[in-house]
């Protein structure tokens, strides 16, 4: 099976008076297994239905292999997508799901009864041909779903949230054989999800969207790592933000002032000045004893210590007034620190990034809109829950 | 939900890939269901609406309109068979009234209380006493008919024809509707409301009085608005129960009118019936959305008086 | 939670009232059925030990039962009603439910109310207003010559007077039934249609299917419980309709089984007769139900919820 590229250009669909897709420009190469990241209504699902064609986008182009499918209707494309409840036909089979694309491209009653077989097989659930959806558990039923869209060889797989029913620990397993499964059959896959470790787990390369627009594309280290937004340093992983006044570059680090305290970070749009966002990873904030000294320190104490099992998270509120969340990993010692323990938050300038949020002002209902001092939650919230295994 | 308003962008589409696009439109509304569905509309409401309209004839006709008049439902002339001044036409008024009324009186705690009984009674003869509440929904009415009529002249003959048995009929075949309705409701409250009371002290006499039965309240209010307008249309039961001139209800007086000549005082009194049979409705839901209000979980107004209709 | 005897006692009013009210009288009509028959005055003399049972009434009603006898084409009249009535609703009452489930966005509140409104006019008011409209020199029988569909009607044979629509046509009783009993058919199959969840559509349309073939393999399918329930729900009352023949026909050529059942108790003394063919129709009405419900079983075990 050859993968297909698909390419969005100048993509809008608004539904009335409302945009839910903003003009985005996508391209995701044959093979690869691409993500769409995102809180709900982030134009996402919206996206992936366009390119199924369930749902004609306002403007702009859809190109499969170069070319333009805007105006195919949705049984004439050579994609195929699993559906976020499955969509299994609750009045056929097993086989009678999987082979149901086949009968209406009226192929040979053996060849179907092969090609079933063979994707029944890809999928293991060989033997369960006879069975009806409704007596199987959630996740035999997302791997007929997959087998029904797989069996007509598409040259691309829509996948929308298909692990969304799922408890946690299947989810964990379908992740490893869904990124195998890409990986054997070599076709695109296209994966909608608002879990970003879901995303980070599987995907070559993930587009992260807010609010009908792309804010970033790239692989997920590459997003992790340097995100260049609020948005996205927000909603992947935990985040410390910051509001700061950058004050020029030198040497390739920008100096930026929080209250009387300043800063160095090395990463980011260091070349910026004026009213600025920086941020910081938990797990690269390093605790000091009280009255160490150097730079990139800010003096704080300890407002309260979180036992993760794998670590502790540790809030420290800081002197001039903001807070921020520090990962300690669980080496076995005792934690040398506790709630009203005088601290040194110590943030390597290399750990340290200045936010561009270029591109369109915030909008009113745009999650960048909210006011940029936050605390940081003592209990983060649900997307960026670090993973606890207890 | 983070949806941006965005000003309206001009289509960046040629005209012939619009043109297609409307051809082959498979994202659009079929033209043809949008046809078919309001003609149905229109064929299934027009006939009712010329019938209130020659109920304003100024004439005996009901085929040609030669101005509007009162006169079919208020005049007091011997003449004219007037909806509320005939003693034909004012009887049968009466009788459909007093039947609709007495039988919501009646089948509502019957039923209420057969409800109850049947959602939670788990008991010998519990499964047939279900089985034996739902066959009056499946019986046609002329077995009903047939059948109340020989059980009163062969086996209860002390039940004189007229009025009482016409009102037993009526409550019999009525008590199954607030039973289905009522049942419904219990379901959809589920037992933790009166495990809650109980669990803060309240005795079984007031976890019923003051738990169960207000939250019953909105699906007790509908069942009798129901049962009135079931009542009030019914017409076989009606005819088979009857003893002649004075126990004539509403429809038994259309149908008698259909197979003689109609007048514009017989589309004057379906009227008349068709507006208290509305209104019984209407407040009906306007009450049971008034006891629901604030309700999680609960569908629209439209989808309840949908509801009613099944 | 309450005294184990208090759910049976509520229920004991209700119970008592069915099985007295209900029950019984479906024994007095046994009764009367397998009775005998007063020589002289022709009153029925029930008989209620089932051991006393006569069944000379009931075979004779049964051998009336075949071709070339009278019960037979009044029979074999109505099955042809009902059966032509039932597709008159599918044809017209598939394409309104569909729509209004599937496509009405904005206008699906006020088309239900719309829908929902026959339901509360009198279905007597609704015969009655036919007759107004097929009356000599009536709106309808007016519109119905204006547009040639009179005369189409005359020359497809389908009546035999196009000034006269309620003298004996079967079209018309035909017409009456359809819109008499369509809106408890269109309703839940609506309820079934409104429940398929768009998704199976759109997978049937991402499978390959056309929008005709996703519309036959998928929702046909899964509508088929509704579609049962409301031809059930109006098949079982237009076997028993005697009304709607009697007042846009009257005519014995379009009479019906229920118009045999009432003129045996309202027309001639023979009310032996009429209770007999009272049990036929009842026992054809049971085997009709029954075989719904094994269907409705077993699409419910399917298709859990």
């Amino acid at each position: 099976m050859a993968g297909g590229e698909v390419e969005v250009v100048d993509l809008v669909k608004m539904f009335n008076e409302v945009t839910a897709v903003d003009g985005i420009n996508l391209q995701m190469p044959a093979g690869e297994f691409f993500s769409m990241l995102g809180p709900s209504g982030c134009g996402k699902t919206t996206t992936l239905r366009m390119i199924a064609g369930f749902e004609q986008p306002t403007s702009g182009q859809i190109l499969l292999d170069g070319r333009n499918m805007a105006f195919t209707p949705p049984h004439k494309r050579n994609v195929n997508m699993v559906f976020q409840n499955y969509a299994l036909f609750p009045h056929l089979n097993v086989f009678d799901n999987i082979a149901f694309g086949l009968r209406r491209d009226k192929r040979p009653k053996a060849e179907i009864r092969r090609r079933v077989g063979e994707a029944l097989e890809l999928v293991q659930l060989t033997g369960m041909e006879k069975r009806k959806p409704g007596q199987m558990s959630g996740g035999q039923q997302q791997r007929v779903a997959l087998a029904r869209a797989l069996v007509l060889q598409p040259a691309v797989l829509l996948l929308d949230e298909p692990l969304g029913a799922l408890d946690a620990k299947l989810r964990k397993t379908l992740q490893i054989e869904l990124k195998e499964l890409q990986q054997q059959v070599g076709i695109t896959f296209i994966y909608v999800t608002h879990d970003q470790e879901e995303a980070l787990t599987m995907s070559d390369r993930i587009a992260v969207m807010s609010a009908g627009r792309v804010e970033q594309v790239g692989p997920p280290q590459h997003l992790y790592e340097e995100p260049t937004t609020t948005f996205v340093a927000d909603f992947l992983g935990v985040s410390n933000l910051m509001t700061a006044t950058a004050r020029g570059e030198s040497n390739g680090r920008c100096k930026v002032s929080l209250g009387e305290f300043a800063l160095y970070a090395a990463n980011g749009d260091v070349s910026t000045t004026g009213e600025t966002r920086i941020v910081i990873r938990p797990e690269r904030v390093r605790l000091e004893a009280h009255g160490t000294s150097g730079e990139n320190r800010i003096p704080g104490m300890v407002e309260r210590v979180v036992y993760l099992g794998n670590g502790n998270q540790i809030i420290v509120g800081l002197a001039h007034g903001e807070r921020i969340q520090a990962l300690v990993q669980n080496t076995g010692d005792e934690l040398a620190y506790r709630q009203g323990d005088p601290v040194q938050a110590y943030m390597p300038a290399e750990a340290l990034r200045v936010l561009t949020d270029t591109g369109t002002a915030p909008l009113e209902d745009d999650p960048r809109a909210r006011p940029a001092v936050r605390p940081v939650e003592p209990i983060a919230e649900e997307a960026s829950t670090p993973n606890v295994n207890v | 939900m983070s949806q941006a308003l965005a000003p309206r962008r001009e289509s960046e589409f040629g005209y012939t890939q619009r043109l297609r696009g409307w051809l082959g439109n498979h994202w659009g509304k079929p033209r043809f269901l949008v046809l078919v569905t309001w003609s149905y509309i229109v064929w299934s409401i027009v006939p009712v609406l010329v019938a209130i309209q020659f109920s304003f004839n100024d004439s005996r006709s009901l085929s040609s309109w030669h101005g509007f008049t009162l006169k079919w439902y208020t005049s007091t002339n011997p003449n004219i068979d007037s909806v509320f001044h005939s003693a034909e036409l004012r009887g049968a008024l009466e009788q459909s009234m007093k039947l609709a009324g007495l039988d919501v009186l009646i089948a509502t705690p019957i039923g209420v209380l057969l409800a109850l009984g049947l959602a939670r009674w788990r008991g010998r003869g519990s499964g047939a006493s279900n089985f034996l509440m739902l066959f009056p929904l499946v019986t046609p009415e002329i077995v009903a008919g047939v059948s109340l009529l020989l059980l009163f002249s062969q086996l209860l003959t002390f039940v004189p024809f007229g009025t009482v048995a016409q009102l037993l009929g009526h409550v019999t075949f009525s008590i199954s509707y607030v039973v289905v309705i009522v049942r419904g409701r219990l379901f959809s409250i589920g037992p933790s409301y009166e495990e809650a009371a109980a669990d803060l002290g309240a005795a079984p006499a007031t976890r019923l009085t003051r738990v169960l039965l207000p939250l019953l309240l909105p699906a007790i209010v509908a069942s009798a608005a129901i049962v009135f307008a079931i009542s009030i249309d019914d017409f076989v039961i009606s005819q088979w129960l009857s003893n002649g001139a004075n126990s004539t209800t509403v429809p038994m007086e259309i149908y008698d009118a259909t197979r003689a000549t109609p007048q514009p005082s017989t589309d004057g009194i379906a009227t008349v019936i068709m507006v208290i049979t509305l209104l019984s409705v209407v407040a009906g839901v306007l009450v049971y959305r008034f006891f629901t209000r604030g309700e999680s979980g609960r569908g629209s107004a439209i989808d309840d008086v949908a509801g009613f209709g099944i | 939670m309450y005294p184990r005897w208090l759910w049976p006692l509520t229920a004991l009013p209700g119970v008592v009232w069915l099985l007295l009210l209900f029950l019984l009288p479906l024994y007095a009509v046994l009764g009367v059925a397998f009775g005998n028959v007063d020589p002289v005055l022709l009153q029925p003399i029930p008989a209620w030990n089932p051991a006393d049972w006569n069944t000379s009434w009931f075979t004779h009603v049964l051998g009336q039962l075949v071709p070339g006898n009278a019960f037979w084409d009044v029979f074999v009249r109505t099955c042809e009603y009902v059966g032509l009535s039932l597709a008159g609703c599918i044809l017209i009452g598939y394409p309104v439910a569909y729509f209004v489930a599937r496509h009405a966005s904005r206008t699906k509140s006020l088309l239900l109310i719309l829908l929902v409104l026959p339901f509360w006019i009198s279905y007597l008011m609704r015969m009655l207003a036919w007759i107004n409209l097929l009356s000599p020199g009536g709106y309808g029988l007016r519109f119905l010559s204006a547009t040639g569909i009179s005369s189409v009607l005359f020359h497809l044979g389908v009546i035999s007077d196009p000034s006269n629509y309620l003298g004996g046509q079967s079209f018309t009783v035909i017409l009456g039934l359809i819109y008499g009993y369509i809106p408890y058919f269109i309703l839940p199959l609506y309820a079934s249609l409104d429940r398929i969840d768009r998704s199976h559509l759109e997978a049937a349309r991402d499978l390959g299917a056309s929008p005709f073939r996703a519309f036959w393999h998928v929702t046909v399918p899964l509508s088929k419980t509704g579609l049962l329930g409301g031809a059930v729900l109006i098949t079982l009352p237009m076997f028993g309709d005697y009304y709607t023949p009697n007042i846009v026909s009257g005519a014995p050529t379009t009479s019906m089984i229920g118009n045999q059942i009432d003129l045996y108790f309202h027309g001639g003394p023979q009310p032996t007769i009429g209770a007999a063919i009272t049990i036929l129709l009842s026992a054809f009405l049971m085997i009709l139900m029954l075989y719904y419900m094994r269907t409705i079983h077993r699409a419910s075990r399917e298709i859990p919820a």
